[in-house]
């Protein structure tokens, strides 16, 4: 099938209006909205990536670990060896990833549910090893005062990366990159053998795939990306311990992942974004702090009832209505002129 | 005109109406106010819910008491002028992300002038933000201090150091006890209350059997935590500074296991429950470090909590019984030394409160006068330090049995505990 590679003037207007909507939304919000805000960019990386993965048809429970090494990957190449942050929040990606690659070894003799848990628990063996070492890992208090991202000073200009707004700008740069690296590469031939793994394993070895090889390449390019937001999370923060990466965050990415929707790139984005909002601005907001995990789990049970397939669902649904209704119009129009 | 029968109700119009209904304390309800100038906003930065909200939401509770006796008198005369109380609470889930964007609503939008916090994994969160505004910042853990910290105070529980005045009481009461067994959760609350616990038997000679037992936070099955334990047959069972969820089902699993001897613990959170689940004459004897302030010992005149009894009265009548816990006072004590503090500074100024607060290197605790203390442990006096109680289970109450003084202890040990300290990586001077 010929793929569509032009972009619409209603696309383009489209994506003009995010970008407006991106680039201001920092000076719409309060101050502790503008810190979510950081956070919540964070992540849409972290989801997206985790969603690569899925395309092969593989759930990991070891994606926020993965986040965590790149996290404390980046700190302590920027405390302990002196490398300036930028460098370090590469480095500390590149860890992920390569972690990723060793662990793919035994985690791809397995499938399935059997790869789920065989996840968790190399998972929780890299999170018990952050626990152990008090030297260099900083034991269960973790490791505190990480550099955070220099600031710039050109004499007329002055970035303190520490304020929110700042480092929201630095995040949505590196997170839009990387999402357009994660989209080429769904939208690429290797992207479209993640797919066919996912549906048809067998039948894609007896072509000629390797299964092996584009699983472990899926999970280390995920492991990747979720590093680099591990790596901008932890330079911001300036504190990493392993609670911050265990089962419990584990559990919001699935539940943003899956109430998002997984069949369009789309969808955990739209996940993190909507329950991210429910429960720390409107939950937050009517004063019910101490009832959100209440109502957080009355929104989600209402979700799954409601939209199965997720909130891109509604999107798509959205689409097809738009789509049918100039269809219409144009065959109204057509009828019209030929009476 | 619509009459009110023509109004019909369908989904649409119901989910529109129930979404306005919950977007509008978000988009702003006019709201009642009072002159700013006389309005004193307090910042209560705690978990509130999730595992550790134990150690927050009790506390938010005796805040509100607190606040609502203290503007029922008139407020806080500050400068010549009554000032209202009010508290703005954020829970931060006991997570550093969520405490900086707490800390950030609190100071920059709420305009608080002092901030209560639970402290441990938190605090790094909020560290630069509360050193970049000069924020004045309470914790319960005074682990969380170093000798950057300097608007950082620990002014009512030196934790885990008060827990050497349980061992140092059992020892001169039950000197038949020769050895313990300790287990903690491996977290940054458990580690440094181990090295308090083992240089307290130390001190104390008593033997503790093997090395600390630490288990994972996430363990949900005790039985195996407490065979292990029990194996060593301990005369001593040390519970250390575990949440309320694991010493509940930790006690029920030493009784089931027929354990008779000796059980000590830094807290014994919601302790009817676990009377209840185990029997009165399992929990008899049982120490721990946190009064019910019904006590009658707390009415000597040297306590300056004001009203213990009163206070815990209203706090059964409001919460009920089972809810106290050993959070309940504390940010209330925290908050009768601010208030001092303020008024003497006749200012609500973090700096001048602070400045007022360590007039003089004494301070008035909650349990007695009180020095500024750690420079040793913590590398700087930031700590308040002075008696202690040991509570004592009997007959399924929660009893004083004497107020022990940490000072006199640390005079005697303190090279002991900073050993300990040292050995399990807890000086400040070895935190990463």
């Amino acid at each position: 099938m010929h793929e569509r590679n032009t972009i619409s003037g209603a696309g383009w207007i489209g994506i003009l209006a995010l970008a407006v909507v991106l680039l201001a939304v920092p000076h719409l919000v309060s101050f502790s909205q503008q810190e979510l805000l950081v956070f919540l960019t964070i992540n849409v990386l972290l989801v997206v990536s985790y969603r690569l993965l899925t395309l092969t048809g593989e759930w990991s429970l070891a994606h926020v670990v993965m986040m965590g090494v790149g996290a404390y990957g980046s700190a302590l190449y920027s405390k302990l060896f002196g490398f300036p942050v930028p460098l370090a929040m590469l480095a500390g990606a590149v860890t992920a990833g390569l972690i990723a690659t060793v662990l793919s070894f035994p985690l791809f003799r397995m499938k399935g549910f059997y790869f789920l848990i065989g996840s968790f628990a190399a998972g929780e063996v890299i999170r018990l090893i952050w626990k152990r070492f008090t030297d260099p890992f900083g034991g269960p208090k973790g490791i505190q005062r990480i550099p955070g991202f220099p600031e710039i000073d050109l004499g007329f200009l002055r970035v303190d990366f520490y304020q929110p707004e700042n480092y929201y700008y630095f995040v949505l740069a590196v997170v839009l990159v990387s999402l357009w690296v994660l989209y080429r590469i769904e939208r690429s031939r290797i992207g479209l053998t993640f797919h066919a793994i996912h549906w048809q394993d067998k039948l894609s070895e007896s072509v000629g795939i390797d299964t092996f090889g584009h699983r472990m390449l899926a999970f280390v390019v995920a492991s990747f990306f979720a590093g680099v937001a591990g790596a901008l999370y932890a330079h911001y923060l300036s504190t990493v311990n392993p609670n911050q990466f265990n089962v419990d965050t584990m559990v919001y990415v699935l539940i943003w992942t899956i109430v998002g929707g997984t069949s369009r790139w789309y969808g955990p984005i739209l996940g993190v974004i909507a329950l991210t909002i429910i429960d720390e601005v409107i939950l937050r907001g009517i004063g019910a702090d101490q009832w959100r995990p209440l109502l957080y789990g009355a929104i989600l049970i209402c979700a799954i009832l409601f939209l199965p397939n997720g909130l891109e669902s509604l999107v798509i649904r959205a689409g097809e209505a738009l789509r049918g209704r100039s269809a219409s119009a144009v065959t109204g129009a057509a009828g019209a002129e030929q009476e | 005109m619509t009459s009110a029968s023509k109004i019909s109700l369908n989904r649409r119009t119901l989910l529109c109406g129930a979404a306005s209904a919950a977007l509008m304390p978000v988009v702003g309800f006019p709201r009642a106010s009072f002159a700013q100038e006389d309005v004193v906003k307090i910042g209560f930065l705690a978990p509130l819910t999730g595992p550790v909200a134990a150690w927050g939401k009790p506390g938010l509770d005796g805040c509100k008491i607190w606040a609502d006796w203290m503007n029922e008198a008139g407020g806080i005369e500050i400068g010549g002028k009554p000032h209202r109380i009010e508290f703005a609470s954020y829970d931060d889930e006991d997570d550093a992300g969520k405490a900086r964007a707490g800390a950030t609503q609190l100071i920059r939008e709420s305009d608080v002038k002092f901030i209560m916090m639970l402290g441990g994994n938190s605090w790094p969160g909020v560290e630069e933000i509360a050193a970049r505004q000069g924020m004045l910042v309470s914790t319960l853990l005074p682990s969380d201090l170093t000798p950057n910290t300097e608007t950082l105070i620990a002014p009512c529980e030196v934790h885990p150091i008060y827990n050497v005045t349980g061992v140092d009481w059992l020892a001169a009461n039950r000197p038949e006890l020769k050895t313990a067994v300790i287990c903690a959760q491996d977290d940054a609350l458990g580690k440094p209350s181990v090295a308090t616990y083992l240089a307290a038997f130390e001190a104390a000679g008593i033997e503790v059997l093997g090395d600390p037992l630490f288990f994972d936070p996430a363990t949900t099955d005790f039985a195996p935590v407490m065979t292990q334990l029990l194996a060593k047959n301990p005369d001593i069972l040390c519970l250390d500074t575990c949440y309320a969820d694991y010493v509940h089902p930790l006690c029920e699993q030493a009784f089931q296991q027929g354990y008779k001897g000796q059980i000590i613990s830094c807290t014994l959170d919601f302790y009817q429950r676990i009377v209840e689940r185990t029997s009165k004459e399992f929990m008899e004897g049982v120490i721990f470090q946190f009064p019910d302030f019904d006590d009658k010992a707390l009415n000597d005149p040297r306590i300056n909590f004001r009203k213990p009894n009163d206070f815990y009265a209203e706090y059964v009548k409001r919460y009920g019984a089972t809810e106290w816990s050993a959070v309940s006072w504390e940010y209330s004590s925290i908050m009768d030394l601010w208030a001092d503090a303020a008024q003497r500074a006749g200012s609500v100024e973090p700096a001048d409160v602070l400045k007022a607060m360590k007039e003089g290197g004494k301070g008035k605790h909650a349990f007695g006068e009180a020095r500024w203390w750690g420079k040793d442990l913590f590398g700087l006096d930031n700590a308040l330090v002075g008696d202690w109680p040991v509570v004592v289970i009997r007959d399924g109450k929660a009893t004083i049995a004497e107020f022990r003084s940490i000072p006199d202890w640390w005079d005697k040990h303190g090279p002991l505990l900073i050993k300990h300290m040292t050995d399990l990586g807890q000086m400040w001077s070895q935190r990463t």
